[in-house]
């Protein structure tokens, strides 16, 4: 842009960028407004609270505590152990969700009579609330009555697994999984259509299998799309509160089974179960701390894997 | 003046500026509102507050209620509308969270609906509004008047509740420890019926619950024993068994609470574990069940049911109807007690600035009314005395059960001591957590104690330290 451009042409004009720059404002103003109110500002509130002995109830009457909430959370074994659990539920998860989706992306992209019935049916889970979600689930797992430990009951008579309890783990991996495959689908299936025809075809020329064509056409132009699901399926595992919580406790015993026990839970727990604000808000911070290192490491490793149409 | 322009990064930096601004901003104001006094020791009484004002009342009263649930609806509100035209209410569904947030705007709710062992900590707060002055005014909610179960609301200071001023009272209560027995399994069994006039010892309904529990493989199919909540309240059954010989939870000033320290005390919590490690009850993740004991109850999956008076309103249904016995609250000791474990009711918020107005609603919903249709409906004991004549007494099961709980009134001599310090739920979760970890075999029974208390010490102090 020249010089003369961005200066002002005459009393009461504006230049072209000067418009330019009225209308970004303009345009981001609704959503900037939301991210500094809903966002910035309770992230500012969470970090004073978290230097703060806040209990819910004693706003007036805190005391500093400096940095003794983020020294106590490293001295919390809680915090190892939940921690612990929510690295396992994320390398559960993660992957699962990923093959899972991409496998149904690829289903949902085939040329045939009806298609569009499969992709919505797919998708459906997707938008049934979390509360709907965990209490169909909830039928299908119940230790003592449900449907699944029912069915096995017909070979091994009296059979009753805690998929929501001892193996809650598995369980709950497989309501989150289902509840995310619809939305992970449409992303891969968007990234799959963007894919040049004609690479496919110059590889079918070239006499390549479907299986070559997947492994050497398909998958390294899908990298790009594969590392934004993974960054934001990374994020939501290590952030998983809501399934694992409403399906694991019943509102009157807030305590879930040892193994599905995560980090985000026993923050909830901190915070309002034992009214320690301060604390809470401490070992949630840490949890951003520990998110943002975890992207910045795969944002680090993304030129060796991504495929990028420019060079960085 | 500059001619440098305002660049986006320049834009974002000052919106971040500007975010801290509001949020020390937000934090300036709250120091100035009306309950921004430092509160007192939790061994000193609140300080009283103001005598109600002679003429009529008016304003617009905050009420934080299960609306939901419909102990508090918009047609009641209506109601008192045509009644008190001048009084407006704007209703609040109850919610801690919604409770904090509000108490920390410095704009709570001006009644709010809680349950008893919320009521000492509110007091070493300085949160509540002491009604004394309004109940020995009132023609209609009469101290003398007020059933035994009120007495959680009365208090000297936030460490001695049981009597003294008055700071709220309950919607309604129930003797907590009675017990449902579902007759037909027992016939299965063929085992005798407990009586209806003694007592049963906790070893007693043990040992029953061992005969009448049935499984089906893994699958439990009769719950020997449930208790209320499925071990959330297990810590309120506790301390009534430990109240039967004079002893105590925590140490007498509430900074610790004594597990390992105690026999007895952890002889009563070996009972509630053997229940959970027989599968007698339900209990959380450990021994799951779908539903509430008093569903499962319904069902005809529990043999017996350690509930309170109010369930007899629901305990008869297509597959129990015919089949329920209401039996007497056991004991430990052969000491008889059957107080309140809940016992919900209403407070006045200390920062309300429509005390008059708030009290006439205040009335209204435990005096007037909405209290009448309570009382009637058998879904608790009235928290009137002079209404106990108006629970349902017409059929067989009501009338066996009001035959029973005429024993039981009279058992309400003196309330379970609640910790000031933390919340409700802080030894019951801190249980739960760690009793899966013994059941399991991961840690041993001691282990579990010291843990508990290790847990429920640290929430002790910190809670000390919250309130200075």
């Amino acid at each position: 842009m020249s010089t003369a451009e961005s200066k002002v042409s005459g009393k009461g004009t504006l230049t072209r960028s000067q418009r330019r720059r009225r209308n970004f404002y303009f345009f981001i103003s609704p959503w900037l407004i939301g991210f500094i109110l809903l966002t910035i500002v309770p992230l500012i509130f969470g970090f004073l609270i978290s230097l703060t002995n806040y209990n819910g109830l004693n706003l007036f009457n805190l005391d500093f505590m400096g940095i003794k909430n983020y020294a106590r959370a490293f001295q919390d074994p809680m915090v190892r152990f939940t921690f612990s659990r929510t690295l396992i539920w994320t390398g559960l998860n993660l992957p699962i969700w990923l093959i899972l989706s991409l496998f149904l992306a690829i289903l949902v992209n085939q040329k045939v009579h009806g298609i569009g019935i499969f992709r919505t049916v797919f998708y459906l889970p997707s938008i049934i609330p979390a509360v709907g979600l965990v209490w169909t689930w909830k039928v299908l797992l119940e230790k003592n009555y449900g449907l699944l430990n029912a069915m096995i009951s017909v070979f091994r008579p009296g059979t009753a697994i805690g998929w929501l309890t001892d193996q809650a783990m598995y369980g709950v991996t497989a309501m989150a999984v289902w509840s995310g495959l619809g939305a992970g689908m449409i992303i891969f299936l968007a990234g799959m259509q963007n894919i040049p025809d004609e690479l496919i075809e110059a590889a079918k020329i070239d006499g390549a299998s479907t299986s070559r064509i997947f492994w050497y056409v398909i998958l390294p132009m899908l990298t790009p799309v594969i590392f934004f699901q993974l960054i934001l399926g990374l994020i939501s595992a290590l952030q998983m509160l809501t399934i694992p919580w409403l399906a694991t406790t019943d509102g009157v015993i807030a305590v879930p089974p040892r193994g599905i026990h995560l980090y985000m839970i026993y923050i909830y727990e901190q915070i309002f179960s034992t009214q320690r604000f301060g604390y809470g808000m401490a070992i949630l911070w840490l949890l951003i701390i520990i998110v943002f290192f975890l992207t910045y490491l795969i944002f680090r490793t993304q030129k060796s894997w991504v495929y990028s149409e420019v060079e960085g | 003046m500059s001619d440098k322009k305002l660049s986006r990064r320049d834009f974002m930096k000052m919106a971040g500026t500007v975010a801290s601004g509001v949020v020390l901003a937000g934090c300036a104001k709250a120091t100035e509102a009306p309950v921004a006094s430092e509160a007192p020791p939790a061994t000193q009484a609140p300080a009283p507050t103001a005598v109600p004002t002679k003429g009529p009342a008016s304003g617009n009263v905050v009420v934080m209620h299960s609306i939901q649930q419909g102990e508090l609806t918009q047609d009641m509100v209506t109601q008192f509308q045509a009644k008190y035209p001048v009084i407006t209410i704007e209703l609040v569904e109850v919610d801690l969270v919604r409770f904090f947030s509000m108490y920390a705007a410095g704009n709570p709710p001006d009644l709010v609906r809680v349950q008893a062992p919320s009521v000492p900590q509110y007091l070493a707060r300085k949160m509540l509004y002491d009604l004394t002055p309004y109940f020995n005014a009132s023609t209609v909610l009469k101290p003398n008047d007020l059933a035994p179960a009120n007495m959680y609301y009365q208090a000297t200071d936030p460490l001695h509740v049981g009597s003294g001023n008055i700071y709220g009272m309950c919607k309604d209560w129930s003797p907590d420890f009675t017990l449902f027995e579902y007759k037909k399994a027992f016939e299965d069994k063929n085992i005798p019926l407990p009586s209806t006039t003694e007592p049963m010892t906790y070893q007693k309904i043990y040992d029953l619950g061992m005969q009448l529990a049935a499984f089906d493989g893994d699958r439990i199919t009769m719950f020997g024993f449930d208790t209320a909540n499925g071990g959330a309240w297990t810590d309120r059954i506790w301390m009534n068994i430990l109240a039967e010989t004079g002893d105590f939870l925590y140490s007498e000033d509430y900074s610790k609470i004594v597990l390992s320290g105690s026999e007895k005390t952890q002889k009563v919590i070996q009972y509630f574990y053997d229940l959970v490690k027989n599968k007698l009850c339900a209990a959380g993740a450990i021994v799951p069940s779908p539903n509430s004991q008093g569903d499962d109850f319904d069902k005809g999956l529990v043999a017996q049911l350690q509930y309170g008076y109010w369930f007899s309103a629901m305990a008869e249904t297509d597959v129990t109807t015919g089949q329920v016995l209401f039996i007497p609250a056991p004991t430990w000791t052969g000491v008889r007690r059957d107080p309140t474990m809940t016992a919900t009711g209403m407070i006045m918020s200390a920062a309300t600035k429509v005390p008059d107005a708030a009290w006439q609603v205040f009335q209204w919903y435990n005096g007037e009314e909405p209290a009448e249709a309570r009382a009637s409906s058998g879904w608790g004991v009235p928290a009137l005395i002079s209404w106990y004549p108006k629970m349902p007494n017409e059929t067989p099961f009501q009338q066996q059960v009001q035959t029973v709980l005429k024993g039981e009134l009279d058992l309400n001599s003196s309330p379970l001591q609640f910790n000031p310090y933390i919340g409700e739920s802080t030894v019951s979760n801190a249980y739960m957590l760690y009793l899966e970890q013994a059941i399991a075999g991961s840690i041993s029974f001691e282990e579990m104690l010291k843990n508990i208390e290790f847990d429920v010490n640290t929430a002790i102090d910190d809670g000390k330290a919250a309130i200075g």
